[in-house]
């Protein structure tokens, strides 16, 4: 059954591209997510319904709704509820909906005839996948603990603003440094005129 | 695993567990210090058991990790290299007023992940280290979120680091489909002798990932930027420890996979070998800034380091050791000479700053003249031994083409950084130079850098014996 390989396929390439050439994030959320099921699907034509099960609960389910909730949660108020009007006018979701239509009329599909003759070939299930894991794959589970701790506190890092007191303490600094912040242009107009 | 795989393991968990010792010492007590001191200790334990894991290599624990001679050295060299960073990062840091502990806990995890990629023999592991490696990288180079360059810096890298990383996942997805097998040595029993339509564009997929890593022409064009823009102790990091991981690993892989008889690949590497030391030091005579100097220059070493890697055999592989091993040493007594200029606004990174800085601070003048020579080549210094043995092994394996080139373009590479010595020498009348006292820490790692540089540009023949008895392993 390669054309539902293919037809995921498809789907994932176009949502993908709707994804990067949308300007307004929720828009390009919305388009994330069908990308992220058409991922699924084309792991379920391949013969993996545990690995697929997963992509859905995990990265279209939890995380990408964790997005699109954290992105308009940020603006509370009466000026937030306008700017979300504004984010989902009438037609937006018709894109997202047509592409994730296509990916359930596959599931259907795929569910209602049940194993095809030559696809998929080997079914891995839960049992299989855990094995590999806490099996020869032991040590990989131990450095993606490692990276997840490694993005964690680069994130926190990053995202750390300082106190209100200690504000007000180190005003003069910030004041300078935005200073130069601004005028440091990329061009490289801070170095010296006369640099050799 | 039996009590020996975790012996074997015990450097590579040594590291693992030193962000963790650093994370509880902030949540402690936030203190630059103890953070620091933290950091320096969980890697001077993993140097330690270097010693206790040697007992236990050769060794495969999991499908996933190899403890052999090899693997031990380049984790040395990177909990070595790391330390200097960290000693050269904390007088840096003192200066700064955000919160400065969590750079130990990221550089202590890229190092870990650096050192993972030098003990991998599977595409798992070497994906995953390469992630471990690049992650905090992003944290680290964006590290003083409030000036502007270091942000920019950062985006650069995690935008081209992640294009990359996609590369290099097709190419294993693609080798994979062809081989079914994802350890080094499946592939290399898999590949013996047949042809597979996959294996070509998958390798060099592969190598577009590797070479981003290290910053060879082509895949180049972030380099400069994102020395200028990070802190200048993370530059010495990602030129050091962020390049040798991979180094070693591009050694490992292309060894231990066979995937060196693949002539297409070999071409292709020669091409960006050439093409990195040709483009590496003729950019490099363009720039005003010392960084930007610095970031060209490490291009056209690491295509040196690829001319070592092509002349193959273990000569080849001890010689590109060897280099990586001058190679770090002088990036960091360099970048570190930059560190303790750096001011608390700006990095020490205009050639201005260094102008007449001879008769201001001679004792730093001749260290960072001596790095600069030994990034030049000439002899007395590290750098010249290492090129010397890159040469020798080319010429054994009479490529001379590459050889040439490398002359050549070493000839030129003097010029620029001869531009910086006069700088540094140039007689100028001292307009009030406020100088604060040298950082202890990181004037202490420049001394030993400084004496090392000398030690292994006279007497190089202990390290050449180590180095050989450590790619013993590799083939």
């Amino acid at each position: 059954m390669p054309w539902m390989f293919y037809l995921a396929g498809a789907v994932a390439v176009a949502a993908t591209i709707m994804t990067i050439t949308r300007l307004n994030a929720i828009h390009a959320l919305l388009y994330f997510v069908v990308s992220l099921l058409a991922a699924a699907v084309v792991f379920y034509t391949l013969g993996a319904p545990f690995i697929a099960a997963l992509e859905v609960i995990i990265y279209a389910g939890a995380i990408m709704v964790l997005f699109i909730f954290v992105v308009m949660m940020l603006n509370v108020g009466e000026r937030a509820v306008a700017m979300e009007r504004s984010w989902l006018p009438g037609g937006i979701w018709v894109g997202p909906a047509v592409l994730a239509a296509v990916l359930f009329a596959q599931v259907v599909y795929l569910v209602m005839r049940g194993p095809g003759p030559e696809y998929p070939r080997t079914v891995v299930g839960p049992k299989q996948v855990g094995l590999a894991l806490y099996g020869p794959y032991l040590m990989g589970v131990e450095l993606a603990s490692m990276l997840l701790l490694a993005g964690l506190v680069a994130a926190y890092h990053l995202g750390w603003r300082r106190q209100p007191e200690q504000e007000s303490k180190e005003t003069h600094f910030d004041e300078r440094r935005t200073a130069v912040g601004r005028s440091a242009v990329r061009a490289g107009t801070d170095r010296p005129a006369g640099a050799p | 695993m039996s009590g020996s795989d975790f012996l074997a393991l015990s450097p590579l968990i040594a590291l693992a567990l030193t962000p963790l010792a650093v994370m509880v010492s902030i949540m402690i007590r936030r203190s630059h210090w103890a953070a620091a001191a933290a950091a320096i200790a969980g890697l001077v334990v993993s140097l330690v058991l270097l010693g206790a894991a040697a007992n236990a290599a050769p060794r495969q624990v999991t499908p996933l990790i190899v403890v052999d001679a090899y693997s031990l050295f380049y984790t040395g060299l990177i909990a070595a290299a790391t330390l200097a960073v960290v000693l050269l990062s904390y007088g840096y840091l003192e200066l700064q007023t955000i919160n400065r502990e969590e750079l130990y806990i990221l550089l202590t995890a890229a190092a870990f992940g650096s050192a993972v990629l030098a003990s991998s023999s599977h595409y798992a592991s070497f994906f995953l280290g390469l992630e471990i490696l690049s992650v905090p990288l992003y944290g680290l180079i964006a590290f003083l979120a409030a000036r502007k360059r270091p942000v920019e810096a950062g985006l650069k890298y995690l935008v081209l680091a992640g294009a990359s990383s996609s590369f290099l996942l097709f190419g294993m997805a693609l080798i994979y489909f062809d081989l079914g097998a994802m350890s080094f040595g499946e592939i290399a029993a898999r590949l013996g002798g047949a042809s597979f339509a996959l294996v070509v564009p998958g390798s060099v997929l592969i190598l577009a990932g590797i070479g981003f890593k290290l910053a060879v022409v082509p895949f180049h064009l972030w380099t400069p930027d994102v020395y200028e823009g990070a802190p200048a102790p993370v530059t010495a990091f990602v030129a050091t420890v962020s390049k040798g991981g991979m180094l070693a690993l591009l050694l490992r892989y292309f060894y231990s996979s066979e995937s060196r008889g693949l002539s297409p690949v070999m071409i292709v590497i020669a091409i960006i070998a050439i093409a990195s030391m040709v483009t590496g030091n003729f950019l490099a005579l363009l720039q005003d800034n010392v960084k930007r100097i610095l970031a060209y220059s490490s291009i056209a070493h690491l295509g040196y380091m690829l001319v070592a890697f092509l002349a193959g055999g273990s000569e080849g592989a001890a010689a590109a050791t060897f280099y990586v091993t001058a190679y770090f040493v002088t990036t960091l007594g360099a970048f570190g000479c930059v560190t303790v200029l750096s001011t608390r606004e700006r990095d020490a990174d205009r050639l201005e700053d260094y102008r007449g800085l001879f008769w201001r601070r001679p004792a730093l003048a001749a260290v960072f003249s001596a790095m600069l020579l030994s990034l030049a080549g000439l002899p007395l210094t590290a750098g010249f031994i290492g090129k010397f043995y890159v040469v020798a092994a080319g010429a054994a394996a009479s490529i001379w083409a590459l050889i040439i080139i490398l002359v050549v373009t070493s000839a030129i590479g003097l010029f620029y950084y001869l531009r910086v010595l006069f700088v540094m020498y140039e007689r100028r009348e001292p307009e009030a130079p406020e100088f604060a006292v040298l950082p202890a820490a990181g004037g202490g790692a420049l001394a030993v850098l400084a004496v090392l540089l000398i030690w292994l540009g006279i007497n190089p023949g202990p390290l050449v014996e180590m180095i050989r008895a450590a790619v013993a392993a590799l083939i």
